[in-house]
């Protein structure tokens, strides 16, 4: 109160109201719990389109309120806020979110759950895909959703040159997550790889891996791979799996196992270092199939 | 206990662990599905016998997880258009194929497109979009009906009437695509629950409901009204907080006694916490048998509802206990742009606009007994937030 009182009245000093206005905005600075300002990003022009960007940045406290249920989905892969701003040029209106997540892994496992194969893929950012009016993509440590409900062509361009311009303005890398040609390439479903924060197969225990889908012939199954962060937890976590079917752990190393897990089927495990390899949707009698890709990613 | 040979998968097999003891937290083997016990209620006039405990599917993509609740009992699998921008549907659809139609319930929700911050519609809010978006979710489920069918967030009373959707949603109903019809709401609840029970039009709702609303008297007299009016009603966010107290997540609330306080009122007929692991189906499921609180319980509620809340509710029951009759929801309004939404400027455009200047309570000589339902620090809060009436606006855009 005392340092604002005499800030005031240095005003009257013209020279002063430069270092007035710096130290306000560190008061202001301190006020808010983040770094972040309101609408802090440079909303990029769209020639014709008038922009608004007068919405509440949403944080994680508050999400809900923007997006209701689908928060928790959010919030799990590392949700830290999200900026929104409306294009608007006559009845055209199109709405751009860009939700901002803690790293370029988390970014990448929140766009991958709302990803499908069946959408049409484009060149934005690491991955973007265009359906049904929408355009999303994700690059560095960001997922971008841009959506118009008109069906012009006119206006679709303009969506088009838009997510352009922000998939240019954004920092971060470009480009998938190295994990992911740890998957050997034979059989594999493309754009179905996602990362999965917490309770991979519905386990507590097992957290942080990537999941691809396979088809080889009719049998579909599922490859799960985790990077612990030392070769000690990657032991735990396994041990863990076993010791949650009711099995006795047993020693570690190029340990393989094939596990009854209940509801989740018949499940190949083992682990290497810091990898833990889970293969799902196999039939026990398959292991032939689960050594052979076990083998190549372990190797 | 025997031990697995490692030298690879085909030395190994299911003879190696048939017949091994579970462990507790081994649900995936208790594939034990006994129905009597399980406690039903009727979901207002729709007449459908739910199970107290249903599932929010919402962020799951197992469909083990899935599987494993509907062995348990739960009948009731809750989804939406949006979740996981349609692969939610997809995966229940994959799975919940293989069932009997009749022996589970399946809601979905709909969103209708362009409402305003306000909960208004606008000239995007069309049937057109919602009718297909709902055709989307059918082809998804693999379905060709859901039992229920929830307009997607509804927080203004203006939408209950408003004839696209409403329209929109009846003709699903006549149509048999949708054999009951209802809405979501988690805003203004009171409000517009209340108006919907006045109404003819609507069969259920999913309203937030939790120990933590500060606005309880106001809701439970919306939601009493609206079964009495023969609307189901169906509870959600019912472990408050994301089941933690506070934001650093340290104090974890018990969540089988915030649902079981949930289903202690009984207009509510049914509660779908959302379930991503099986250990939280392991701590759900008993309650499908058992409802009554024990007075641990009972304690732990008392203590985790006297935890201060992240936000102002606007309750408003403050306002009688403030000498100077100062806009308290207001300032806390201004307290969550600052703090919640990141917003400076909007808090500072808020405070300015009250007028009350920097430090409105200083000076008060009454001795200041202020009651916060959510009992928030508000002395402490407005100091905080009022500094900012002494910052011109450039300086926070």
């Amino acid at each position: 109160m005392f340092l604002l009182s005499f800030l005031r009245d240095l005003l009257t000093h013209k020279y002063l109201k430069i270092m007035y206005k710096l130290l306000l905005n560190i008061l202001a600075a301190t006020l808010v719990t983040s770094s972040i300002f309101a609408q802090d990003f440079n909303f990029p022009a769209l020639k014709g389109y008038k922009i608004r960007t007068d919405y509440p940045v949403y944080v994680r406290e508050n999400l809900w309120d923007f997006i209701d249920g689908a928060a928790d989905n959010y919030l799990s892969y590392g949700f830290v806020d999200v900026h929104v701003a409306e294009y608007k040029k006559g009845r055209a209106v199109i709405k751009v979110e860009i939700y901002r997540h803690s790293d370029n892994i988390m970014a990448f496992g929140i766009y991958s759950s709302e990803r499908s194969p069946s959408f049409r893929f484009v060149n934005l950012g690491a991955q973007g895909y265009i359906a049904d009016g929408a355009i999303n993509f994700f690059k560095g440590n960001y997922y971008v959703k841009i959506k118009t409900y008109s069906e012009k062509e006119k206006v679709l361009r303009a969506e088009e040159s838009l997510a352009t311009r922000i998939a240019a303005m954004l920092e971060g890398d470009a480009a998938m997550p190295s994990m992911l040609s740890w998957f050997p390439s034979v059989g594999l479903k493309k754009n179905e790889e996602v990362f999965i924060n917490e309770s991979i197969l519905g386990h507590s225990f097992l957290n942080k891996g990537f999941k691809a889908s396979y088809q080889l012939g009719n049998d579909l199954f599922y490859i799960f791979i985790i990077e612990s962060n030392s070769a000690d937890e990657a032991k735990k976590a396994a041990e863990t799996f076993i010791a949650s079917t009711g099995i006795s752990p047993v020693e570690t190393g190029d340990s393989k196992f094939v596990l009854n897990d209940g509801y989740n089927g018949s499940i190949f495990l083992s682990w290497k270092d810091r990898k833990i390899v889970i293969i799902s949707g196999l039939a026990k009698d398959q292991s032939d199939i689960a050594d052979r890709y076990t083998s190549e990613i372990l190797k | 206990m025997k031990n697995l040979d490692r030298r690879g998968f085909l030395k190994t097999g299911f003879a190696g662990v048939a017949g091994i003891a579970l462990t507790p937290s081994s649900i995936s083997q208790s594939l034990v599905q006994a129905d009597e016990d399980i406690i039903y209620r009727i979901l207002g006039k729709t007449g459908l016998r739910i199970p107290v405990v249903s599932f929010g599917v919402m962020r799951s993509d197992n469909p083990g997880l899935c599987k494993a609740a509907y062995d348990k009992g739960i009948k009731l699998f809750d989804t939406a258009n949006g979740y996981q921008n349609g692969n939610n549907e997809t995966m229940l659809g994959a799975l919940l194929k293989s069932y009997p139609r009749d022996s589970f319930f399946l809601a979905t929700k709909v969103k209708a497109a362009g409402i305003t911050r306000e909960g208004t519609p606008t000239q995007e809010t069309t049937a057109e979009d919602f009718l297909a978006k709902f055709s989307t979710s059918l082809s998804r489920l693999q379905m060709d009906h859901v039992d229920i069918l929830y307009v997607h967030d509804i927080s203004n009373p203006e939408m209950l009437e408003y004839k696209p959707i409403l329209n929109a949603v009846k003709k699903l109903k006549k149509e048999g695509k949708a054999r009951f019809i209802g809405f979501s709401t988690h805003r203004n609840e009171p409000v517009v629950i209340d108006a919907a029970a006045s109404k003819g039009d609507w069969d259920v709702i999913l309203t937030s409901y939790n120990f933590q609303q500060a606005y309880r008297k106001e809701l439970d007299a919306a939601v009493h009204k609206a079964a009495e009016a023969g609307i189901g009603i169906v509870a959600m966010k019912t472990i408050a907080g994301g089941g933690f107290m506070d934001k650093e997540k340290t104090k974890p609330i018990n969540t089988t006694a915030a649902i079981k306080w949930v289903l202690s009122n009984p207009d509510i007929t049914t509660t779908i916490p959302g379930m991503t692991q099986f250990d939280q189906l392991d701590l759900n499921a008993p309650i499908l048998r058992n409802i009554a609180m024990t007075d641990q319980e009972k304690q732990d509620i008392m203590i985790a509802a006297s935890e201060p809340g992240l936000f102002c509710t606007g309750c408003q029951h403050c306002l009688a206990s403030c000498p100077k009759r100062l806009a308290i929801p207001d300032l806390m309004r201004a307290y969550m742009y600052a703090y919640g939404y990141n917003n400076p400027a909007q808090a500072g455009e808020l405070v300015r606009e009250l007028g009350y200047g920097n430090d409105p309570c200083k000076g008060c000589t009454i001795q200041c007994n202020l009651k916060c339902s959510g009992n928030f620090d508000i002395r402490n809060k407005i100091a905080d937030i009022s500094r900012l009436s002494d910052v011109p606006s450039e300086f926070l855009a």
